[in-house]
Parts: C-alpha cells; structure tokens; sequence
C-alpha cells in the first residue's frame, strides 16, 4: 500500500474531536441512565405487575427490539413535529435512544430480577419490607451482580450507537469527522483518531459502570 | 405481654389441606415446643402465623384483636412484633453480618443507626459473633450464619419469636451453639415457638409441647407427659420410635 499518512493537518483539529467525543458520551450516558430507569421499571413490572401491565411492557419491548433504532429515531424525529412537537435532533436522539435502550434493557434486567433467591425475598417480607424496599435492597444488588456483564456490554454498543447520531446532524464524534474529513481530505487519518476515541470512551464507559455499580449497589468484586 | 390465640385453623396448600381445626395458645413467656413427622403442618403453623400463607377459615388473635390478613398494613404491624428464624437462615448474601442485622431496624423502621449498630454488636457478641461483624454469609459456616439470623431477628425486639427447624440445615456439631443460644433466649423469658426435631431440646426447653399429625393438634401438653406418658396411640407410636435410637 502507497499511502503516505500525514497527521500534520488533522492534529490542530484534536480539541474540537474532543468536544465532540464529550457530545457522544453526554449522548450514551444520558440514554444509558434513562434507558436503565425505563429498564429498571419495565423489569419490576414484567416480574411483579399485573396482567395488563405485563401486558403493555411485553408491546414496548417486542416494538422497540425488532424494529431499527434508527427507523425509531427517524419516526420522532418526522413524527412528533407533526404533533406540534419541535425537537433538536440532540434531543431527538436521546429521546429515541433512551427508548430503545429501556426495551432492551427490561429484557435484560428481567433475568436479573428472576434471579433474586425466592428464600431472601420471603426473609425480606417477613421483616416487614415493602415490595419497593425489597427490590431496592434484595433484587437490585443481586440482579447487578448478575448483570454487571450484559449491562456494561450494552453501554458499549450504545456508546458506539452514538454515531448514528450524525444522520441527524449532530454534532457529535462520527458527525466532527465527517465535517473534518471534507474540510481536510485527510479522511483515513481522521477516521483513525476517531478509532481512538471511541476505544477511549468504551474504556471509560465500562470504567464508569463498574464504578457505579459498586457504589450504587455494594456489589462486591471478588477475585474468583 | 405478647398472647396469641389460633382457634379452628385451617389453611390449603392449593387444594390441599395442610392444617385442619387448629386450636393453639402461645401465653407470654411460653416456650412452645412443635412436633410430630415431617408434613404435619407445625412449619405451616408459622407460616400461616406470620401471613406466608392465609388462613382459608378459623382466626388468629395476638392480644384480643383478630388479625385481617387481607390488609397488608395488619400483616406488617403483626410482622413488628413477631419475627422468626427459618431453617435455610435466609441471610443477605450482599451484606455483611453487621449489615444484616441492622438494615430492617435502620432501614424499614427509622430507628437511629448508631444506637442500632451498637444493640447489634451486643446481639452479635451474645450469639458470640463479635468477631465476625464485617464478614459475609457466605464466608461463614451454617451453624454461624443461623446465629446470625437469630441475632437479626432479635435486632427487631421482637414479642413472640418462630424458630422453624432451625438446627436442622447444619451440621451435627454445630447444632450445640445454635441450641445453646435458644436456651439463653428461653431463660431470659423470651416468648418462642419452636419447631424442631431435636426431642432432647424440645423436651428441655419448653414449658409445653404440642404433637402434630396430619395438619391437626393430636397431643398438648408438658413435655414430660408428653415424652413419658402420651396418651394418643398417635403420639405413643411416634415418641416410642424416637426413643428406640
């Protein structure tokens, strides 16, 4: 191969990667989080609700998992200003993200809830917890040790997900070095930074989660 | 002063009856001792006691007032007052001894946690666990993490303790620690259901012993005559085959 790399054009150009990887990280943990509460909720329901309840989280789940995410966020985006709602596509995204995150992310939680010892929930009632308190300090603690794995696994696609974002004229990683590739015509060598970062938030992503979860949850990592 | 009366009891596992005209009293500061062969219905009893299962007919009164298990609010203020020990400990695999013992105090109750944590260090050395506060249960043998269920029990100043065979998940030797602490509890006037198999320290510890067979009562009475002088051919065949070994 003949290529000569030359960085020298795209270097003076790292700040504003910068700022956009920090447009993609805001992106991924702000979807991530809501996604997660969504999940969360979806969970408890799919476990403990009733019929009808149960019923109206399985549609959720089964609509958002088996339709693209970008359809999804494509269907808000021309949809809701139909509605008299105006979004940016910032908002837009995060809203489309955070949805599809929420109904993969009941899916995985579920299997966590399931996995809470029935022998630990019955001590809980019997101590007088309430349902709320129970998933609070029984299920959750165990389900993340569970799901430590799928979750962080999951930030990760979503962090990585975020680049779909510049369809939609986000400023964010992939939309920066699409505008710099044009400006510079250097597209291998910014396309190869890019790389980098990414590789840097996913580190940072699967950091931040592990972090969280034994802060949030006490989960203990033990070497086996 | 805790008094609890169960009169006609009955109570279905779906279609399956497992207790039948159950008839009981639990006065303060009794010891009642649960026997008879596996399937009786004596853990139902608890279970039932404490709401796990509802009653299908016949009530349960703690001092003249006729729990409603239908509302949740009476199953949780009965729950305050009566706590109870399972056979498998049921401990918080996540939390540390200490942990176990104090969150339903701190947590689900209000109470301060620094006067909870040092009641809990009393409890914790009384079952003679001082040493093992920041353990998990997982890193402590049965017969400790049965005390600690005790001790977590106890956390709750509970009226009326159940003890639901909770020697028989452990090992033989280290049934004696466990038993020595249910002793301790019955000399301090603790008021206890017990169930167990362990005849020795049925007979030992309580002030009555009452014989189960086939989810109903068939035997009531002070352990001696009970384990010398049954009067039930039911009874008289169970107790003489604990005796042969």
């Amino acid at each position: 191969m003949g290529y000569t790399f030359q960085f020298g054009q795209v270097w003076p150009f790292l700040p504003r990667l910068f700022d956009a990887a920090l447009v993609s990280l805001q992106l991924a943990l702000l979807a991530f989080c809501g996604g997660l509460l969504l999940g969360t909720a979806g969970a408890a329901i799919r476990t403990y609700g009733g019929a009808w309840a149960r019923r109206a989280v399985k549609l959720y789940v089964t609509a958002f998992t088996n339709t693209p995410q970008l359809v999804q966020i494509y269907f808000l985006y021309f949809a809701l200003p139909d509605a008299g709602l105006v979004l940016s596509s910032f908002t837009a995204v995060l809203i489309g993200m955070t949805l599809n995150a929420g109904a993969y992310l009941t899916e995985i939680q579920r299997a966590g809830f399931e996995s809470a010892r029935r022998s630990e929930l019955e001590a809980a009632a019997v101590l007088g917890f309430s349902r709320l308190q129970q998933i609070r300090y029984v299920v959750l603690p165990h389900a993340m040790r569970v799901l430590l794995p799928p979750l962080s696994s999951h930030f990760i696609i979503m962090t990585l997900g975020t680049s779909m974002a510049a369809v939609f004229g986000v400023e964010e990683l992939t939309g920066e070095a699409l505008t710099l590739s044009s400006q510079t015509f250097r597209s291998v060598e910014v396309f190869l930074i890019v790389a980098g970062f990414y590789v840097a938030l996913t580190l940072l992503a699967s950091l931040a989660i592990s972090l969280f979860a034994r802060a949030a949850f006490r989960v203990r990592v033990r070497p086996l | 002063m805790p008094d609890l009366v169960i009169r006609g009891l009955d109570a279905h596992y779906g279609a399956t009856p497992v207790l039948s005209g159950l008839d009981l009293h639990v006065e303060s500061g009794a010891t009642v001792g649960l026997i008879g062969p596996s399937g009786s219905g004596k853990s139902t009893i608890l279970r039932t006691i404490l709401g796990l299962l509802p009653p299908s007919r016949g009530e349960i009164v703690l001092d003249g007032r006729r729990v409603d298990y239908a509302k949740p609010a009476e199953v949780r203020a009965l729950r305050e007052r009566v706590a109870v020990v399972f056979q498998q400990y049921n401990l918080f695999q996540n939390m540390t001894v200490l942990q176990n013992v104090c969150i339903t105090p701190v947590k689900i109750r209000g109470r301060p946690r620094r006067e909870v944590e040092d009641e809990a260090r009393r409890l914790l050395a009384k079952v003679g666990l001082a040493d093992k506060l920041s353990s998990y249960p997982d890193q402590l043998s049965g017969g400790q993490q049965q005390r600690v269920a005790i001790a977590r029990a106890l956390a709750l100043r509970p009226e009326i303790l159940l003890l639901d065979e909770v020697t028989a998940a452990l090992d033989p030797e280290l049934v004696s620690e466990v038993l020595d602490t249910i002793r301790l509890l019955a000399r301090e006037g603790m008021t206890m259901m017990i169930v167990s198999h362990e005849m020795g320290f049925i007979r030992e510890v309580s002030s009555r012993v009452v014989f189960m067979a086939d989810g109903r009562k068939v035997e009531e009475g002070p352990p001696a005559r009970i384990f010398d002088a049954p009067q039930e051919a039911r009874t008289q065949s169970f107790v003489s085959k604990i005796l042969r070994h």
